[in-house]
């Protein structure tokens, strides 16, 4: 009997349910394409750290289920707020509380049971897509195909009972603390609208301001710090912008409602004053779920911007993280034989088509260290480049790091001339060459290297030295780690130039691009899909929180607008206000995430603009987050004027 | 005496096929302007739905209602909202205030709609404040003052557009004994001194002896009519009572 009731309130409260029901079945359906993305035995094939991708997903999952648990009990609570006189019913005719609270608990077990079999349902074919995208990242050869992996399913029905569990848990508690008094007149209670005095307001906005401008320097100084001290700067700048837009989306509404009223002229025009009121009673009683929102936006825009930016901006700069096929670096006085070993133990795995053994100089009172010409035109012979000359009593700088460029071009104009062991060198006519030649401080420990003619270079001491290997079809990526075990195993023995001693601890560094290349789209993969699983997930419940807040005023709104009907506003008006009020609420909690997001995609393209080598890359995917946003948003929006104006408009009005 | 409202056989219908009810058979009366007319009956008679033909909030299936020589019936949908504003003021049972507004915005509301200059608002509504005697919680919200105040600040609303007919429904229905006969003699008070015609539907034999005319209505139809004429408020209590007693309403409909 009471199941039959459940199913047919199910179909009589269809309205409250929609939303809540199509958020659940998308939250499902996220949870489990992105989960079966990571457990899928094809990703993880793909390369030996795509694991990383799982614990990504795995660890966002965790987030996701405790930030959606949240949303659930808020979208519970709306609904009991809507059935309460219902339930009131229920109680007066001698059900006792504990059987309302499970007619409730099955009506949202059927929903929630429902949801989460269309979630992943949807979830099957979207992991597909997914999967496909993947590939086509790492160009395998691919074709659609339907994935189900029943450790994700089992996963997803894990996540979704704690967060389902969780709501249910507070509805059930809600339910049995609920007088019958207060539920049957809790909707008559009167509205109090308090705002807080203007000087406080303005005094609260200048203060969030100066919090958001003291975390944008801190980020600012964050970036210029190479330690993990940056991680404070950034944790603390992060904290002061997020209180910042908090505290202004609690206090901008209020002083723009309570400027808007201060002056006559403003207020009276047409249905201003209706207006104002419908969007007072919002900030007062929604003003902390919208801020609460704002936050949310903002993670989530930002983390979609930079996963999807840093994502393709790694997998852009491939090429110039391994220009070459292997190196290895040993911060050593080696003599050159030492890498013979080397280059036959290579060799015999993947023919070397080409190597070079050289030296990085140390040059006394300076932090910079040197290469000899023709080294240096051997590694870019190697490259591809053409060979660079200079004088004998010239020098110049390599530097392919973005960031010191600007430090060594002062340095080189107010210094153009260096001095070593007696000898006098100018800068070359070229003081600067930029083209992609590092990799693991091949080109100079920091980034950087003097380049000096073969002669000057070979009057100082070689301390560190460096193999590049051009291979036959570019090598493989389990190279490096072979290469690696070889250098580690005892079978490789270097000499030590005479004269030199071992340091007390040597750096020792093997790059195969092969591996490079495997490993920077697993970092591109990582990145933009846990940045766009988060975000979309975020952007779904703050949806899903605003479209509740609205409805669960919808019979207040109901019969102010019957109010206004009645004293002669027209339909055309009613209609209107309603997308004016509408729009309004979905309106102030996406001011600041978009003005941040802005600055973020301005700021990003102002700092890292130069280090990523496609040109447009930080725009384009600004563009892409920001449309992505407004999709998902204004569905959300469409939906909730939808309902809004069915119930609060006569027919020939909407 | 002008007349401001003529009603022409009206007739409403609700259902259809052969399950019909019939809240209003055929109803004709008229109202002079300055007239306070009380229409009484008990509940399911069709004071309500005559009050929301009047008001052009539900349609009449059949009749004529013509309001200072307009047709109601003939206005469409488009000029309805024009029409209201232009004519009508409301006063309700559960008094329909903003709780959104203070009590001065929710008199000044109805200028607004009525697109009066920004400039004359608060003069006008101070000035009805004055008259109302709701100067002192102007600036509170409606949930900070009492019932009867609130009722006061419906009628001020209600007045302001200085409107051609003000309806009341049940204007004293949600007040204690005292707020009620304060609320009456206001209403009493606007019709006396600003001339306003007033129309009242109550089941309240004590309220309705403010009108100067009241209706009797039972199943559908007027049963009779009463007028106060000369008599005193007493007097014209006593024979509304008499005939309520005659139409047959229970105990309730008389205290």
């Amino acid at each position: 009997m009471y199941s039959k009731l459940a199913f047919r309130n199910i179909r009589r409260s269809l309205r409250d349910y929609i939303i809540y029901f199509v958020t659940l079945t998308l939250t499902a359906a996220l949870m489990y394409s992105f989960l079966a993305l990571g457990f899928s035995p094809d990703i993880l094939a793909m390369t030996e750290n795509m694991s990383m991708l799982t614990t990504g997903i795995l660890i966002l999952s965790v987030l996701i289920a405790f930030m959606s648990s949240f949303v659930i009990g808020y979208a519970i609570r709306f609904m009991l707020g809507q059935r309460k006189k219902e339930f009131a019913a229920y109680e007066l005719m001698g059900m006792e509380v504990k059987t309302v609270r499970n007619l409730f608990l099955v009506e949202n077990g059927i929903i929630g049971g429902v949801a989460f079999l269309l979630g992943t349902l949807v979830g099957t074919g979207l992991s597909g897509l997914l999967n496909q995208v993947v590939q086509n990242i790492f160009e395998i050869p691919h074709t659609y195909r339907v994935l189900f992996s029943f450790r994700a399913w089992g996963m997803t029905l894990f996540f979704f009972i704690l967060m389902y569990g969780f709501g249910m848990f507070r509805a059930a508690k809600v339910i049995r603390r609920q007088k019958v008094i207060d539920l049957l007149y809790d909707n008559q209670k009167n509205e109090e609208i308090r705002f807080q005095s203007l000087h406080r307001s303005v005094l609260t906005g200048l203060l969030s301001v100066a919090a958001m401008i003291a975390g944008v320097i801190l980020l600012e100084k964050g970036l210029h710090i190479q330690t993990n001290e940056a991680l404070l700067y950034f944790g603390g700048a992060c904290l002061l912008i997020l209180v910042g837009v908090y505290e202004l989306h609690r206090n901008i509404p209020v002083l723009l409602y309570q400027f808007a009223k201060r002056n006559p002229h403003r207020k009276y025009r047409e249905e201003n004053l209706f207006f104002l009121g419908q969007i007072g009673r919002r900030i007062q009683s929604s003003g902390r779920t919208m801020a609460v929102v704002a936050i949310l936006l903002t993670i989530s825009l930002a983390t979609m911007f930079l996963g999807l930016t840093m994502g393709a901006g790694y997998k852009a700069n491939m090429e110039a993280y391994y220009p070459y096929d292997a190196g290895v670096a040993i911060d050593a006085p080696l003599t050159k034989n030492s890498m013979d070993s080397v280059l036959s133990f290579v060799d015999e795995r993947c023919k070397v088509e080409d190597s070079v053994t050289y030296y990085l100089y140390a040059v006394p009172d300076e932090a910079i260290e040197a290469l000899s010409l023709s080294d240096y035109n051997h590694l870019r012979e190697i490259l591809g480049l053409s060979p660079v000359s200079i004088n004998n009593n010239e020098f110049f700088v390599h530097c392919d790091t973005w960031n010191y460029m600007d430090d060594i071009r002062q340095r080189l104009e107010q210094q153009p001339e260096i001095t070593l062991n007696g000898q006098t060198l100018t800068v070359a006519e070229t003081p600067i060459l930029t083209e992609p030649m590092e990799q693991y401080q091949m080109a100079g420990t920091n980034g950087y290297v003097l380049v000096l003619p073969d002669e000057a270079a070979s009057q100082l001491s070689g301390e560190k030295i460096r193999l590049v290997m051009k291979l036959e079809g570019g090598g493989y990526p389990e190279l490096r780690s072979e290469l690696r075990q070889f250098l580690n195993s005892g079978k490789w023995l270097p000499d030590i130039q005479p004269g030199q001693e071992l340091p007390e601890r040597v750096t020792m560094g093997v790059t195969v691009k092969a591996w490079g290349v495997a490993n920077s789209l697993t970092g591109f993969t990582t990145l933009s899909f846990c940045g766009l699983y988060l975000s979309i997930i975020f952007i779904i419940l703050s949806c899903s929180v605003l479209a509740f807040e609205q409805l669960s005023a919808i019979d207040k709104n109901q019969k102010n607008y019957a109010v206004i009907d009645r004293l002669g506003v027209s339909a055309q008006k009613q209609a209107s206000l309603v997308r004016k009020e509408l729009s309004t609420v979905f309106l102030i909690p996406l001011f600041f995430p978009i003005v941040l997001t802005i600055l973020l995609v301005v700021g990003t393209q102002f700092i890292f603009g130069e280090a990523i080598l496609q040109a447009g890359l930080v725009l384009f995917y600004g563009v892409i987050t920001i449309l992505l946003f407004c999709a998902i948003y204004l569905t959300y929006f469409g939906a909730t004027m939808f309902l809004f104006k069915k119930v609060i408009l006569r027919p020939e009005m909407r | 005496m002008k007349e401001v409202l003529k009603l022409d056989h009206i007739q409403k219908y609700y259902g259809n096929g052969g399950n019909i009810t019939k809240a209003i058979q055929d109803i004709s009366f008229s109202v002079q302007q300055g007239e306070f007319v009380g229409i009484m009956g008990a509940s399911g008679s069709g004071k309500t739905t005559l009050l929301n033909c009047i008001s052009t909030i539900d349609t009449v299936s059949a009749g004529h209602i013509y309001l200072d020589g307009t047709d109601v019936t003939e206005i469409n949908e488009k000029e309805i909202a024009r029409f209201r504003r232009e004519n009508l003021g409301f006063v309700f049972q559960d008094f329909n205030l903003l709780d959104t507004l203070t009590i001065s915005e929710n008199i000044a509301l109805a200028l607004t709609i009525n697109q009066v200059p920004a400039g004359e608002i608060d003069g006008r509504v101070r000035g009805m404040a004055v008259k109302l005697n709701i100067t002192d919680i102007l600036d509170k919200y409606p949930y900070q003052v009492s019932g009867g105040q609130k009722q006061r600040c419906a009628c001020a609303r209600a007045i302001i557009n200085q409107p051609k007919l003000i309806l009341a429904d049940e204007p004293t229905g949600a007040l204690d004994s005292h707020s009620s006969q304060m609320l009456l003699s206001t209403i009493q008070s606007i019709n006396e001194t600003l001339g306003a015609t007033i129309l009242m539907v109550t089941h309240d034999a004590f309220s309705a002896s403010y009108a100067n005319r009241i209706l009797f209505l039972r199943d559908g139809a007027i049963f009779t009519e009463i007028l106060k004429g000369g008599d005193s408020r007493r007097t014209f209590f006593n024979k509304i009572l008499d005939v309520l007693t005659m139409m047959g309403g229970g105990v309730s409909d008389v205290l």
